[in-house]
């Protein structure tokens, strides 16, 4: 991340202080955040979280009641008509009875900057059926024109919601691979999912929403060392004495059922190194990683008991 | 935004239900209306024969179909589906989709009003000047954008199973009290009171005024810009609730 490259020019997306409210709700609660110039970032978080909320106020789609949204430094529908942003909604219907190439033939003539309509549908891997109605294709495959519809010109930030929704492994990956091609061009990409394992393979920084608030922000390894990294589970002989092992460096969880422990730590290495400096002898010793989708329960639960 | 009244175009040209119903349906009821009438049989007070009249009434009729049918259960859907949505995300000036929608509707509207002309031209030796023909076709052309106006409308107002039955209400209700499918001097008196102020038989009471070769009556010029201020406030109200609804 290049974060004094940051510092220096106008974010690609600034949110300050943002909230929306549906009656009861608050689905945006004091959001502020910014995106820079060439950053792949997830934004993570279970359902009701408030992505597509925070999405479509970024987009202009909805008002925030109160905060500001800036995008390229302007407001949301002055950067889509200026062909800065290109966008793939979760719930993004298509214009039906008409075929794939007619309706990115449309995507293309809306764009200020766009490219020729061979290549978009090429690079979104739909040339085979472009003259297939919009009305007769598969999820995945409508996933695929809509990716094509975000990507007809060249805009310097794609937002995608839940974009891989309706496709298959095989269909998953070929898209990531799509997508790299776009953040490999300099492009800044925001995403949100909540297939964990993408945001830890794809993005270079992880947004966690949890309730309309940031609960953190940083790259993938950074939320998984946050929740306690890795797991080390152990056996001791005898009964187990509590306290030293409680104070062993960069731990962050313990947990004793018999004569079974299992830690999770930071710092696996310094953990397991002071456990043999404790005099103990732990048998069957793993240690094993955590993945974002733990990292993110744990964040998750820890938020929830500061709260309750 | 031609490239999406373009698509709107082909689409529409495309969907032979709708083109059905908006460019043969008029032309085959005018036939069974007007068919077996003795072509020298005048209606009531108006010195029109029953085929001149009845063309102009099916005439006016296929319009209101083909930009009403068209406007409404396609906003409503698409409004649904997320499309509007969609095209909210591109350079697409905001009020280009009902633009677009509008446009759409009345490139058909102008084959099913000149399909009845030819049909009546031909089947029931209707005969009328050079300038009748052409300014009944520009005034049936033109006043469909009330009905358009009120396609979006309901197209905004309702969505989902409720559409098509509000959409078909309204369709056959102005339809039928407006005296486009009989004359309304069929009707008894208190209905024909109600019908005199719809914006259906106004619209069709001018195209019988050049018919008759005179001007049209104020009170119907009156009748057709009030509604059509009506549904286009109504629509454009309609249209900026549900944006800001998102």
């Amino acid at each position: 991340m290049t974060t004094t490259a940051a510092t220096t020019t106008t974010p690609v997306v600034g949110f300050d202080q943002v909230s929306k409210v549906y009656g009861d709700v608050r689905a945006v609660d004091g959001l502020s955040l910014s995106l820079h110039p060439g950053e792949t970032v997830a934004l993570l978080g279970p359902n009701g979280a408030g992505k597509s909320t925070t999405l479509d106020l970024l987009l202009g789609l909805r008002q925030p009641d109160s905060g500001q949204v800036r995008v390229f430094g302007t407001g949301p529908r002055e950067a889509i008509v200026a062909g800065r942003v290109g966008a793939m909604l979760q719930s993004g219907g298509l214009m039906d009875e008409v075929t794939v190439a007619e309706l990115v033939r449309l995507a293309c003539a809306l764009h200020p900057k766009s490219y020729p309509v061979g290549e978009v549908l090429s690079r979104a891997g739909i040339s085979q059926i472009a003259d297939r109605k919009v009305d007769k294709l598969s999820g995945g495959q409508a996933q695929r024109v809509r990716f094509a519809l975000a990507t007809a010109g060249d805009s310097d930030l794609i937002v995608l919601d839940e974009p891989t929704t309706g496709m298959d492994v095989t269909a998953r990956q070929a898209f990531w691979a799509t997508m790299r091609e776009q953040a490999d061009q300099g492009r800044t990409v925001l995403f949100a999912t909540h297939y964990l394992e993408e945001a830890d393979a794809i993005a270079d920084r992880v947004l966690v929403l949890h309730r309309g608030r940031l609960l953190a922000d940083g790259t993938a390894a950074e939320i998984k060392a946050k929740a306690g990294a890795r797991r080390v589970s152990f056996d001791l002989e005898g009964t187990v004495d509590e306290a030293p092992l409680r104070a062993l460096p960069f731990l962050t969880s313990l947990d004793v059922s018999g004569h079974t422990v299992r830690i999770q730590s930071s710092d696996a290495d310094a953990t397991v190194h002071a456990l043999y400096g404790l005099g103990v002898y732990p048998r069957n010793l793993e240690v094993s990683g955590l993945g974002l989708e733990q990292a993110f329960v744990a964040i998750t639960q820890a938020e929830e008991a500061k709260q309750s | 935004m031609n490239s999406l009244i373009k698509l709107e175009l082909t689409r529409a040209l495309r969907n032979r239900k709708f083109l059905f119903f908006s460019v043969i349906y008029p032309s085959a009821l005018f036939l069974l209306i007007a068919g077996n009438a003795d072509s020298s049989a005048e209606v009531d007070g108006t010195g029109l024969t029953l085929p001149t009249y009845m063309m102009v009434s099916m005439a006016s009729f296929g319009a209101l179909t083909a930009v009403l049918m068209g406007n409404s259960e396609r906003i409503a859907k698409e409004r649904e589906s997320g499309w509007v949505r969609q095209l909210r995300l591109t350079t697409l000036p905001g009020r280009g989709y009902v633009l677009a929608k509008t446009a759409g509707a009345a490139v058909v509207s102008l084959p099913s009003i000149v399909i009845v002309f030819v049909v009546a031209a031909l089947v029931k030796d209707v005969r009328l000047d050079a300038w009748q023909w052409l300014a009944l076709t520009g005034a049936i052309w033109a006043g469909s954008l009330v009905f358009a106006a009120l396609g979006v409308a309901l197209g905004y107002l309702a969505s989902g199973d409720a559409v098509r039955p509000i959409t078909m209400l309204t369709y056959f209700g102005l339809s039928i009290l407006g005296g486009l499918w009989m004359p309304t001097t069929t009707f008894p008196q208190w209905l024909q009171d109600i019908a005199e102020w719809l914006p259906t038989h106004a619209y069709a009471a001018i195209g019988r005024a050049i018919e008759q070769c005179r001007a049209p009556q104020t009170q119907d010029i009156a009748i057709l810009a009030v509604f059509f201020v009506l549904f286009a406030g109504g629509a454009a109200w309609l249209y900026r609730k549900d944006t800001l609804k998102a």
